[in-house]
C-alpha cells in the first residue's frame, strides 16, 4: 500500500479531509525525524516503537578476498511492534 | 534506553506544526492505529512517504534441537513486522547523533582480538604445511599473544593473586597502542617467509627435474666410476680402430658376415653390405649411420631415457629417434626398455642434423608409434 492509499484509508476512517490527513502525517513524520535526531525513542500506542539502535562494530570478512575488516558500528532505525501486533500479524 | 516521546507528546507536536487542534490529532491518530494494522494484514506492505515501509514478512519454518532432550523440533514459520527506514531517514539516524555513543576503549579491544584471531589462523596453516598435528596448532595460538605483549608473563600470575588483581582490560589498554603495528609486521613476516620456502622448493624441485640424469651420473660415477668408464670408453676405441664398427654394424644390422674373419674378408663384407643396401634403399639413415660409424654403446639404467641420451651425446632431445633406429634388434618399444640392454649411439652426419627432413619425420613417427605398442 502506497502513501496515497494510505492517506484514503486515514481520512475515510477518521472523518478528516485528506488534505487535513496528507498535512498531519508530514507533520508527524518530521516530528518523528526531530525527535529521533534528539535521541528520543517515538512510541506509537496500539502499534510499537521506533527507535534508534547502536548496531555494534563486527569483523566481517570479504567473501573473494577472505581479508578480514572491522564494519564500524552505526545506529538504526528499528520498530518494535507491541506484543499484541506481532501475534496478530503472526499467523495471517 | 533512551526517554521516549509518549503518545500524547506526539499528538500535541503533530497539531502545533500542522496547525491543527489537539483533538484532530488525536483522531488522526487513532485512525493510524486502528488501520495501520489493518492495512497490513490486507496489503502486506505499507508506505508512509517521510518515514518508511512497514512490511509483513514470513519466516520460514526451520528446524532446531530441544536443548534439554536433544530431541529434534520444528519451529514453525510465522511472519514478523518488519520496518525499512526510508533511504533519507536512515541516513539521518547513521550520521546524526546517537542515543549511545559508543565508546572509544570498545572499539580498540575488538580490533586486537580480531586480528590475533586472524593471525592464529595463519599460523595454524603455517603449522599444517610442516606436517604437525592439527592439535599442536591450538597450542601455539597462545604463544603469539603472549610473545609481543610487553608484560604476558605476568597476566596469568597476578589473576589468581587478590592483591594485584588488575584485570585484562587495564592490562589491554597500554597494549592496544602498539599492538597492532607489531601483529602487522609479524603476520607479514610469517607470510614472506612462507613464500620464500615455497619458491625455494619450486626451485629445488625444477632443478632436480632438468638435471636428474646428470646428478645421477654423477652419483653412479663415484659408486662405480670403472664400470661406467668401461662401459662408455671400450666402444668409442673400438670405433677409432676403423675395422671394427663394421663388424658391429653388420652384425646388429644385418647380422650377414660372421665375427672373427679376415680383415679383407670385412672390408668385402662391409663393401657388401653397403652395396646391397644401396641397391636396397631401405632406408636413408641406416646408410647414414653406417657411413657415420658408433660414437659409443651404453647400458640402459634404471630410468633412464632415450631422450636423455640423445640429449648428453647430440646435445638435443630431438634425435632420439635415430638411437631407436639404431637399436630396432633390441628395442621393441622406446618407452620401455629393459634395464642392462646395450644400446648403440650412432654418430649423426651434418644432414642427418635437420629435423625438418621427411626421412627424419617419417622414423619419428616410427619410433613414436613403436611407443605405443
Amino acid at each position: 500500500m502506497l502513501t496515497k492509499e494510505f492517506i484514503g484509508l486515514i481520512s475515510s476512517e477518521s472523518g478528516l479531509s485528506k488534505k487535513e490527513t496528507e498535512q498531519m502525517l508530514s507533520a508527524m513524520n518530521a516530528v518523528i525525524r526531530e525527535n529521533l535526531m534528539a535521541g528520543k525513542a517515538i512510541q506509537l500506542q496500539g502499534l510499537g516503537v521506533l527507535e534508534i539502535k547502536e548496531r555494534k562494530e563486527r569483523v566481517i570478512v570479504h567473501p573473494r578476498t577472505g581479508e578480514r575488516t572491522v564494519a564500524p558500528s552505526k545506529n538504526q532505525l528499528v520498530f518494535r511492534p507491541v506484543a499484541n501486533v506481532k501475534d496478530e500479524l503472526k499467523n495471517l | 534506553m533512551a526517554d521516549k516521546l509518549s503518545w500524547t507528546e506526539l499528538r500535541k507536536a503533530i497539531a502545533t506544526r500542522a496547525g491543527v487542534s489537539e483533538k484532530k490529532a488525536g483522531v488522526f491518530l487513532g485512525a493510524i492505529q486502528a488501520q495501520l494494522v489493518e492495512a497490513l494484514k490486507t496489503e502486506k506492505q505499507v508506505k508512509i512517504n517521510g518515514l518508511g515501509t512497514f512490511r509483513v514478512q514470513a519466516v520460514a519454518p526451520r528446524k532446531s534441537v530441544n536443548v534439554t532432550t536433544g530431541e529434534d523440533i520444528l519451529i514453525e514459520g510465522y511472519n514478523k513486522l518488519a520496518f525499512t527506514p526510508e533511504a533519507g531517514v536512515k541516513e539521518l539516524v547513521e550520521m546524526g547523533a546517537s542515543p549511545l555513543p559508543s565508546p572509544e576503549g570498545k572499539g580498540d579491544l575488538i580490533d586486537p582480538i580480531q586480528k590475533l584471531g586472524a593471525q592464529a589462523e595463519e599460523i595454524v596453516d603455517i603449522l599444517g604445511e610442516l606436517g604437525q598435528s592439527p592439535r599442536a596448532s591450538t597450542e601455539p595460538e597462545p604463544e603469539p599473544v603472549v610473545v609481543p605483549e610487553p608484560e604476558p608473563v605476568v597476566v596469568p600470575e597476578p589473576e589468581p593473586e587478590p592483591v594485584k588483581e588488575p584485570e585484562p582490560e587495564p592490562e589491554y589498554e597500554p597494549i592496544i597502542v602498539h599492538e597492532p603495528e607489531k601483529k602487522k609486521k609479524k603476520s607479514h613476516f610469517w607470510r614472506d617467509t612462507l613464500i620464500c620456502m615455497l619458491v625455494l622448493i619450486a626451485m629445488l624441485a625444477a632443478g632436480y627435474f632438468f638435471l636428474r640424469q646428470e646428478l645421477s651420473d654423477i652419483i653412479r660415477s663415484f659408486i662405480k666410476p670403472t664400470q661406467t668408464e668401461q662401459v662408455a670408453e671400450q666402444p668409442k676405441v673400438v670405433a677409432q680402430e676403423a675395422e671394427e664398427p663394421v663388424v658391429d654394424e653388420t652384425d646388429a644390422e644385418k647380422e650377414l658376415i660372421p665375427e672373427g674373419e679376415l680383415s679383407q674378408d670385412e672390408i668385402l663384407a662391409e663393401f657388401l653390405a653397403a652395396s646391397e643396401e644401396e641397391a636396397k634403399e631401405v632406408r636413408e639413415e641406416e646408410k647414414e649411420e653406417e657411413q657415420g660409424g658408433l660414437l659409443a654403446t651404453e647400458a640402459i639404467r634404471e630410468g633412464s631415457r632415450l631422450t636423455w641420451i640423445s640429449k648428453r651425446y647430440y646435445g638435443s632431445k630431438v634425435y632420439w629417434p635415430y638411437i631407436y633406429n639404431a637399436n630396432r634388434d633390441v628395442i621393441s618399444n622406446p618407452s620401455h626398455i629393459d634395464v642392462g640392454t646395450p644400446i648403440r649411439i650412432p654418430k649423426l652426419t651434418q644432414a642427418q642434423l635437420d629435423t625438418t627432413t621427411t626421412a627424419f619425420k617419417q622414423l619419428r613417427e616410427e619410433a613414436e608409434a613403436a611407443c605405443k605398442k
